[in-house]
């Protein structure tokens, strides 16, 4: 313990950080500016703020067992080496990833905002007329595409305003009319034939011939010896008359 | 882009089935948080584990957490003229904080390819066409002239005499 006191007595020959040195004011010049200046919430058992520094050396030592960092703890660095941080600038740029999902949000040239007549080079929506023709899987496929082309308008007009780039505005709403009115088709044609589908049904429920029940064939035509018969007569009696 | 397919779920799977969904999903520019983060417009009655599925299975992006945030718009004019105000509907954004780091194609520096100078300037010309109002604040009560004094100026130029005062209304003098 005495040994210990001794040895903090006596100045440092380097100037090596120890803990009861340690002080976050401006005293060396250069390097000041990379150490950290602390804004840590005041609790009940903090140090009142107006204390430059902690002056009881032997703060965190053990009375009775001596423990714990002692004054003349030495920390492994020291302020001359120090190490300075890269400048911002000169931070290499990190490798983008090419396969990662957030570019769906953005154009094919993958820039953050496409220009206007890339926006306005589109043709006429799809009518309800050439969706018909079409299966569940192309229309389920072509929703997709558009509502993937939607947000990737959505997000350009974000980036639009936020850089107050100029125009474009205007075409890309036409844009995205041209796609809403696709998906109106779209949902005109599914609607139109699930009608058709509910109206066969309804018609198959009165049909003795067909079996919806889910075992056995669907439709099982009712051809009996007895109808046949009766044709056979009629057309009998029809010769006899 | 890597199929969805190709990936496996990292979360439980909903019951409900959407294969029709109507609406837009936005992604929005956030130079401040890490690059693992994307924060994204959604609709207002959209949840966050709606978002995670949505983000899975279209884009194959993997959300592993999510923080939903309600913003509140200003009330507004519905017209500048009509004093009839109401609050647009509310902005709801969610961040998401992904296994991939993702970083933004840079902005761009020249403007040309969207005609800015012209737009800035046609704005600024609508702006001054429309005589200051404004759809967001009420009409100003006294309109602000900037050619009149202040009453300040005007009390210091009486004071020290520049100006001599005259009623405003001289009573005419009665004919003879």
């Amino acid at each position: 313990m005495a040994a210990r006191i001794s040895a903090c007595m006596a100045q440092p020959a380097h100037r090596s950080i120890c803990l009861d040195t340690v002080h976050w004011s401006s005293s060396s010049a250069s390097r000041c500016q990379f150490l950290p200046t602390y804004r840590a919430s005041q609790f009940s058992t903090s140090l009142p703020r107006c204390y430059p520094r902690d002056r009881n050396r032997l703060r965190s030592m053990s009375a009775i067992k001596g423990s714990g960092l002692g004054p003349s703890y030495k920390l492994s660095v020291t302020l001359e080496d120090l190490p300075i941080p890269v400048d911002s600038k000169e931070i290499s740029k990190p490798q983008p990833d090419q396969q990662h999902g957030l570019w769906g949000f953005f154009n094919k040239e993958r820039t953050v905002l496409s220009l206007v007549e890339t926006d306005s080079a589109h043709g006429r929506e799809w009518s309800v007329e050439e969706l018909r023709r079409k299966s569940w899987t192309d229309l389920h496929s072509l929703w997709w595409v558009c509502v993937m082309e939607r947000n990737r308008l959505a997000t350009e007009a974000l980036t639009r305003e936020r850089l107050k780039a100029g125009y474009g505005k205007h075409e890309a709403s036409t844009r995205d009319k041209a796609i809403r009115r696709t998906m109106r088709a779209i949902k005109h044609t599914l609607t139109e034939r699930w009608y058709a589908w509910e109206d066969a049904r309804q018609l198959a429920d009165s049909d003795p011939e067909i079996n919806q029940s889910g075992s056995g064939p669907l439709y099982r035509p009712i051809v009996s010896n007895d109808y046949l018969e009766e044709h056979d007569a009629a057309q009998s009696n029809e010769v006899k008359a | 882009m890597s199929s969805a397919t190709s990936l496996a779920r990292h979360f439980k799977r909903g019951q409900k089935l959407i294969y029709l969904p109507n609406f837009v999903v936005a992604l929005q520019k956030t130079p401040n948080l890490p690059p693992t983060f994307a924060k994204f417009i959604v609709p207002l009655n959209f949840n966050k584990l709606d978002l995670r599925d949505y983000l899975f299975h279209a884009y194959g992006v993997r959300a592993l957490a999510v923080r939903s945030y309600v913003q509140q718009q200003k009330v507004r004019m519905k017209d500048s003229a009509m004093n009839r105000w109401y609050r647009p509907r509310s902005k709801k954004t969610m961040t998401v904080e992904m296994d991939k780091p993702f970083y933004w194609p840079d902005d761009p520096e020249d403007f040309t390819p969207w005609d800015k100078e012209t737009f800035d300037a046609a704005s600024e010309e609508q702006e001054r066409g429309q005589g200051g109002k404004r759809k967001d604040k009420p009409a100003p009560r006294m309109e602000e002239r900037e050619d009149k004094p202040t009453l300040a100026e005007q009390a210091k130029a009486l004071l020290s005499g520049k100006v001599k005062w005259s009623p405003t209304k001289q009573m005419q003098p009665l004919s003879k």
